[in-house]
C-alpha cells in the first residue's frame, strides 16, 4: 500500500522543509498529489553552473522507498549525465540490478535507507564533476572533454536562462 | 477488447435517459388510463384476446359477467391498481415499467457515488467503466451462450438478477479504488473514511441479502440454478478485503495477512469453479460462449497460481525473519534512539540483527508494498526470478543495512541463494561497508523555518521559499555580473516563474 511511502514522504519532506540544506528545495508539487515533486538545485560554486537555479520533477513509484524515484529536469540542461528530455543518468537513482549503462559502479546504488536530499546531493556533485564516462547525452561528453571553454559558454546561457535573464 | 469500440457508441446521458423514461412513463399511464376508464375493459381485453384465438368466436356469446357502475363510485384505490394491472398485462407498459426501474436504479447510483465519492477521478472512472463493459460481455454470454433462456420471463429475472449484482459489484470495486487513493493522500478528511465505510456495510448488507433470495428461490429452481447464484457470493470480496484492511493497525499482521490473502483465494476459486461449471453445463465445447469461457478459466488459473507463489514467498521469508532474527528486547528499543531506517519511523517493535543494529519489524504495509510491486508490473522485462530476486535483496538488505545493495546483489549473484549469501554475512566472510547511519528526525531549526500542519499553508510556504531562492540567486548573480549588466538585465528580467 501506499501509506507508508505517503508517511516516509511526509517525515522527508518534514525534514527538508526544517533543516534544508545549502541552496536546495523539495517539496510536492501539490499536496493533492504527493507523489510528485519538484526540487530547486543550486548550482555549485565555482564550477560553469553556478549561480543557477535548476528546477527537477521527482517521481516517487507507490512502493517508495524500496524502489528509487524518477528524476527529470524540467529546464533546458546541457550535461554529460542529463539526458536531451532531461532525466538525470545517476548510479543513486538506480536499483541494484538494473542498470542501463552497464558500467556503474555498484556501491552507490539506491537503497531504502537514501533518500530525497542525499539524491539532491548526488546531484550537485554530479552537476560539479561530469562523469564523462556516462553516455547520456553524448555531445555533452564530447564537448566537455575536448571543447570546455565551449561547454562553459553554453552553461552560462543556461544559467542566465533558469534566473529569467536574457542571455548576454 | 470491446471497451474501446463501446465508447463511441451515442449512449445518451443521464438527463435525457430519465427524460425519456419519465416520457415514456407517462403516455403508458395515459393509455392505460384512457383503456381503464372503459367500465368493461377487463371483458374487452378478454374478448380481444378471445377474438384473436378464436377467430370467428361469437362476439354476443360472451356478455358482460358483472356490470361495473358508473365512473363516480369508483374511487382511486380501485382505479391505481386497474391500471397497474393492465399495466402489467400489456407489454409495451411493461418493458416501459422495467425500464422505469432501471432509471430509478441509475439515479439511485448516481446519487449515492455523488455522496459518497463525489467526483470520480479519471481512473476510477475509467475503472468502472471497464468493469461495467466486462461484466455486461461475461454475463450476456452467461444467459444467451450458457443457460440459453427460452422464455422471457426467464431473461428478465436472470437480467434483474444480475443488474443488482453489478451494482453491488461496481460500487465494491470503487470503494477499494478510492480507498487506495485515501491512503496515498496526506490530506483525506475522516469524514470521507466514515462515508466509505457506511456504504461498504451498505454493500455487505445487501450482499447478504441477495444471498438469500439465491438461497430461497435458487434452490427450489434446481441445483445448477442454484449453483449459479450461489457462485456470485464474489461480490463480498471487496467489502470484506477492505474491512480487513481497515483494520489493519488493531489485529495482528499475521492474522490480518492470512485473513485477506484467504479471502482473495476463496473468491478466485469460487469464481473458477463457476466457469468450469459453465463449461460443463453448456456442455458444447466448441462454441463461441465455451472458447471465452475457457480464456476466462486460464486467466483464473494464472491469478491463482501467482497468488499462491506470492504467499508462500511472503510466508518462507518471515518465518525466515522470526527463525534468525530474535525480537529486541523492550530495554533495547528504548535504549535505542534512531528511527528504523526504512520508514524512518520510532520503532515500538524490532528486530535484533547479529550487528547489533535494530531494525523495524519487517511491517505489513512494506510486505504490502513489495507484492504491489510485483504485481503492478511495471518492470515487464524482469522475470518473476528477477522480481523475487530483488525482493531477495530488499529482504536481506533490510536485516543487514550496512551493506550496500551492491555487494549484496554481487553476493547473490555468486551464491545464487539467499540463505547462502546470509550465512556469508553471518561469518563475516561479506566485507563491510560502513553503516549508512540513519538520518535522525530534524528538530525545528533556529531559522525559523517551520512545517506547517495545514497543507495550504505548506504549499504557500513552498512557493514562497522557492521564489526567495530564484530571486536571491538571481540578485547574486547580477551583483557579480557588475552593476553594468545588471541595470541592463534588470529591465527585461521577468520577476515571477523564472522556471517555467
Amino acid at each position: 500500500m501506499a501509506g507508508s511511502a505517503l508517511r516516509r514522504l511526509m517525515a522527508e519532506y518534514k525534514q527538508l522543509t526544517l533543516n534544508p540544506p545549502e541552496g536546495i528545495l523539495a517539496g510536492p508539487i501539490n499536496e493533492e498529489n504527493f507523489f510528485e515533486w519538484e526540487a530547486l538545485i543550486t548550482g555549485p560554486e565555482g564550477t560553469c553552473f553556478e549561480g543557477g537555479i535548476f528546477p527537477a520533477k521527482l517521481i516517487f513509484p507507490p512502493d517508495y522507498p524500496l524502489s528509487p524515484p524518477k528524476m527529470q529536469f524540467i529546464c533546458e540542461m546541457f550535461h554529460p549525465n542529463i539526458y536531451a528530455d532531461g532525466r538525470v543518468c545517476i548510479s543513486i537513482l538506480h536499483a541494484p540490478g538494473d542498470d542501463p549503462m552497464g558500467y556503474e559502479s555498484s556501491a552507490e546504488r539506491w537503497s531504502p535507507v537514501q533518500s530525497v536530499e542525499k539524491i539532491l546531493l548526488s546531484v550537485v556533485s554530479m552537476l560539479a564533476e561530469p562523469n564523462d564516462e556516462s553516455g547520456a547525452n553524448v555531445d555533452a561528453a564530447k564537448m566537455w572533454r575536448e571543447d570546455r571553454e565551449q561547454f562553459n559558454k553554453i552553461a552560462e546561457r543556461l544559467v542566465r536562462r533558469t534566473l529569467g535573464l536574457p542571455p548576454p | 477488447m470491446p471497451v474501446t469500440l463501446v465508447d463511441r457508441l451515442p449512449l445518451p446521458n443521464l438527463k435525457v435517459y430519465t427524460t425519456g423514461s419519465v416520457c415514456l412513463l407517462s403516455i403508458a399511464v395515459y393509455y392505460a388510463l384512457s383503456v381503464t376508464s372503459d367500465p368493461n375493459w377487463r371483458v374487452n381485453a378478454t374478448l380481444q384476446r378471445q377474438g384473436a384465438m378464436v377467430e370467428e368466436g361469437d362476439v354476443k356469446m360472451v356478455p358482460p359477467t358483472q356490470v361495473i357502475p358508473a365512473n363516480g363510485t369508483r374511487n382511486y384505490t380501485d382505479q391505481f391498481i386497474d391500471v397497474m394491472s393492465f399495466m402489467m398485462q400489456e407489454p409495451l407498459c411493461m418493458w416501459t415499467l422495467v425500464n422505469l426501474a432501471y432509471c430509478f436504479l441509475t439515479l439511485f447510483g448516481f446519487l449515492l457515488q455523488r455522496v459518497v465519492f463525489g467526483v470520480l477521478r479519471v481512473s476510477e472512472a475509467q475503472r468502472v467503466k471497464d468493469k461495467f463493459w466486462n461484466y455486461l460481455f461475461y454475463k450476456f454470454i452467461f444467459v444467451f451462450g450458457v443457460i440459453n433462456v427460452q422464455y422471457m420471463d426467464e431473461v428478465m429475472l436472470w437480467c434483474s438478477w444480475f443488474t443488482l449484482i453489478g451494482f453491488l459489484h461496481i460500487f465494491g470495486q470503487l470503494c477499494r479504488d478510492r480507498y487506495e487513493y485515501l491512503s496515498s493522500s496526506p490530506n483525506a478528511s475522516r469524514w470521507a473514511h466514515v462515508r466509505l465505510i457506511c456504504l461498504l456495510a451498505g454493500i455487505l448488507v445487501a450482499s447478504v441479502a441477495l444471498m438469500g433470495v439465491a438461497i430461497k428461490w435458487g434452490i427450489p429452481a434446481g441445483r445448477d440454478t442454484f449453483a449459479f447464484m450461489a457462485a456470485e457470493v464474489r461480490i463480498i470480496e471487496s467489502p470484506l478485503y477492505l474491512c480487513f484492511f481497515f483494520n489493519v493497525s488493531i489485529t495482528d499482521i499475521r492474522f490480518n495477512n492470512i485473513c485477506s490473502v484467504g479471502v482473495q483465494s476463496v473468491s478466485l476459486i469460487v469464481e473458477l469453479l463457476h466457469v468450469v461449471h459453465m463449461v460443463v453445463y453448456s456442455n458444447m465445447l466448441v462454441s463461441m460462449a465455451s472458447l471465452v469461457l475457457l480464456m476466462q478459466l486460464r486467466h483464473l488459473l494464472h491469478e491463482l497460481q501467482a497468488r499462491v507463489r506470492r504467499h508462500r514467498l511472503y510466508t518462507s521469508l518471515a518465518t525466515h525473519m522470526s527463525q534468525n532474527y530474535p525480537m529486541a528486547s523492550k530495554e533495547e528499543v528504548e535504549k535505542n534512539q534512531d528511527n528504523c531506517a526504512i520508514c524512518w519511523e520510532p520503532m515500538k517493535e524490532a528486530r535484533k540483527l547479529p550487528c547489533s543494529h535494530l531494525f523495524h519489524k519487517m511491517t505489513k504495509q512494506i510486505y504490502n508494498a513489495k507484492v504491489d510491486g510485483c504485481r503492478s508490473r511495471r518492470r515487464p522485462r524482469h522475470t518473476f526470478h528477477d522480481q523475487i530476486d530483488q525482493i531477495i535483496y530488499k529482504q536481506v538488505h533490510q536485516m543487514f543495512p550496512q551493506y550496500s545493495l551492491g555487494v549484496l546483489a554481487a553476493d547473490i549473484a555468486s551464491t545464487r541463494s539467499a540463505d547462502l549469501t546470509l550465512e556469508n554475512i553471518l561469518e563475516g566472510r561479506l566485507a563491510v561497508v560502513p553503516p549508512p547511519t540513519p538520518l535522525p528526525l530534524a528538530e525545528p531549526s533556529p531559522m525559523g523555518m517551520r512545517f506547517s500542519k495545514s497543507a495550504t499553508e505548506r504549499q504557500v510556504s513552498l512557493q514562497r521559499r522557492k521564489d526567495m531562492l530564484i530571486a536571491n540567486a538571481r540578485k547574486r548573480y547580477l551583483e557579480k555580473m557588475g552593476s553594468e549588466a545588471a541595470g541592463q538585465a534588470d529591465l527585461d528580467a521577468p520577476t515571477t516563474s523564472a522556471h517555467s
